[in-house]
């Protein structure tokens, strides 16, 4: 059978995703468009140095603070928190819509007295939310490699795509953890606010437990901590981070397709 | 008339913690029958029809869908067209794309019935269902349950929020589903409307079954409607406990009375009064419902 709800859904959702995508490629270029101006600043790089280490354990990426060069600077301005924060908004809006939306609105019984069973619904559904994610992440990348060639910084293609592929694989992670919310309870605001939720507290999980060395074994289990550990502007994707987060998002869709299927809807 | 077995609930409850569900439903509807599910609004019809499609799924019992478990074998559902009571479409498409959107899940080439359909009961398919009224996305509704020319059609409350000229070209198309031999069950609260297209009919009750039976034979079991209007007013109680007699409302003077078989009783009964008026006449499904239920639906 044709994947007919993966391409309306993917359809569906396009003006909101067309909007994130527009707004990821502004700020890519604006943020990559003033490093010739800060970038080789040795003050700047300095000053950044002096800063206590609670405020670095934030803004650094990779375990490093370097806004000496290129990739540290990316680093920092793009990749510590403002593009993975973009990309798990757009994956965890689109995924509370997923089951839990079409729930709210009633629309869910009448498509599911269709011949397709729960679990291809929400199979589909989920390779719709990759399918958007993979699209957004594309973006990005096109976005990255066009501005930073631009501004003539040192980074790598395979790096850039690297990173892109790191940011929306952690934005899939929450982004099932919505979905599966939203299966097992039919709810978006409650699926809207357990994803948007961990993501906030994985975040601060990771830069906070940084600097306390009893709390570095919780650290390991934020999915923060998997996605920028080992730099992916540096290192490329390294498989024993991106595995854990990968794992993690599939069984995410196992929950989901098991709660969805085993409750009334509403 | 009677052909193999379309649809079968057995035992079938549903209980929802203090809230009322369904309490061991058995019923069966027969290919190529009009089946209506009558009951006043929330007496199960709804609960029991999500049921059969799988939507909820019941606290005990067993639902069969052309032999098979609708929720082991979904495909099953190809060969039924379902209108939710409460229809809720796609606000943001238009009307064609939402039938083709269905059209494609039911592996169907093209719109199937759907343009004919569409014609007939004249609604645009190219305005985005939000622009549309409420009658004319029940319209909208009305077709992607027949597009595909299903073999079982499942339709709650069908005709509401239609108007009455609207209301005639649906139960033409019944008529003509009948006539090709398809299996329906109709859910309503609106007697005259399942008298009129059922073949037979299960009345539901605070989520039991109450009766089964022919519109035929339930016309016959009856009960007459007998009014008596006394000259003085009757003690609250001189009818109650009269054989055969429920005492349905008091109008004034006027006193009606639902009465099953001899309407002696009564008669020896207002005998006791002084009696002005007194009129008795066949009863509809109406009067069976109200000599049932006791109370107005």
């Amino acid at each position: 059978m044709p994947r007919r709800v993966l391409t309306r859904t993917v359809r569906d959702s396009g003006r909101s995703f067309g909007g994130f995508a527009a707004y990821i490629v502004m700020i890519v270029a604006a943020i990559v468009s003033i490093y010739p101006s800060l970038g080789h600043n040795p003050s700047l790089t300095k000053l950044v140095q002096s800063y206590p280490g609670t405020l670095k354990a934030f803004i650094g990426f990779g375990g490093v603070v370097d806004y000496s060069t290129g990739i540290g600077y990316l680093g920092i301005e793009l990749f510590s928190l403002m593009l993975p924060a973009l990309l798990i908004a757009a994956g965890v809006m689109a995924a509370a819509r997923a089951i839990a939306a079409e729930e709210e609105q009633q629309t869910l019984d009448l498509l599911l007295a269709n011949p397709i069973s729960r679990t291809r619904l929400l199979l589909e559904k989920a390779a719709a939310l990759f399918v958007q994610l993979v699209l957004l992440a594309a973006v990005l990348f096109v976005a990255l490699a066009v501005s930073t060639s631009l501004a003539g910084m040192d980074v790598t293609v395979a790096h850039l795509a690297a990173g892109a592929a790191a940011a929306a694989l952690l934005a899939l992670l929450f982004g099932m953890l919505a979905l599966a919310v939203g299966a097992a309870t039919g709810k978006r605001g409650l699926a809207l606010a357990v994803a948007g939720g961990a993501a906030v507290a994985a975040y601060l999980a990771n830069a906070l437990c940084s600097l306390v060395g009893a709390l570095a074994p919780l650290r390991q289990a934020s999915p923060f901590y998997q996605y920028s550990v080992v730099d992916p502007l540096r290192h490329g994707l390294v498989f024993a981070h991106a595995a854990p987060l990968a794992v993690g998002a599939l069984a995410l869709v196992v929950v989901a397709a098991f709660a969805f299927n085993r409750r009334d809807l509403a | 008339m009677a052909g193999h077995p379309v649809v079968r609930a057995h035992s079938l409850s549903k209980s929802y913690g203090s809230q009322r569900g369904i309490e061991r439903l058995d019923f069966t509807v027969e290919s190529g029958e009009i089946f209506g599910l009558l009951g006043p609004n929330g007496a199960g019809k709804t609960t029991t029809i999500r049921l059969l499609l799988d939507l909820i799924r019941p606290t005990s019992g067993r639902v069969d869908l052309f032999g098979a478990d609708p929720r082991s074998d979904p495909a099953v559902r190809r060969r039924i067209g379902y209108l939710p009571g409460d229809l809720r479409l796609y606000e943001r498409l238009s009307g064609r794309e939402q039938l083709n959107y269905f059209a494609g899940l039911r592996g169907l080439h093209g719109l199937g019935r759907a343009e004919e359909l569409a014609a007939r009961f004249d609604v645009e398919l190219d305005r985005t269902l939000k622009t549309l009224s409420k009658g004319n996305r029940q319209k909208v509704g009305i077709v992607q349950a027949f597009m595909h020319d299903p073999e079982l059609l499942i339709l709650d409350e069908p005709t509401s929020g239609l108007d009455p000229l609207v209301q005639q070209t649906f139960h033409a198309l019944l008529d003509e589903t009948r006539a090709a031999g398809r299996t329906v069950l109709i859910s309503s609260h609106v007697l005259p409307e399942v008298q009129r297209v059922a073949d037979r009919v299960a009345l539901l009750r605070e989520g039991r079954l109450v009766l089964e039976d022919t519109v035929d034979a339930l016309r016959s079991h009856a009960v007459a409607r007998v009014e008596a209007t006394l000259a003085e007013a009757a003690a609250p109680d001189a009818f109650a406990g009269l054989p055969g007699v429920r005492e349905l409302e008091r109008h004034g003077l006027m006193v009606v009375f639902a009465v099953q078989g001899e309407p002696d009783g009564l008669l020896k009964a207002l005998a006791t009064h002084r009696v002005t008026a007194l009129e008795s006449r066949e009863a509809d499904l109406e009067d069976v419902f109200l000599a049932l239920y006791g109370k107005p639906s």
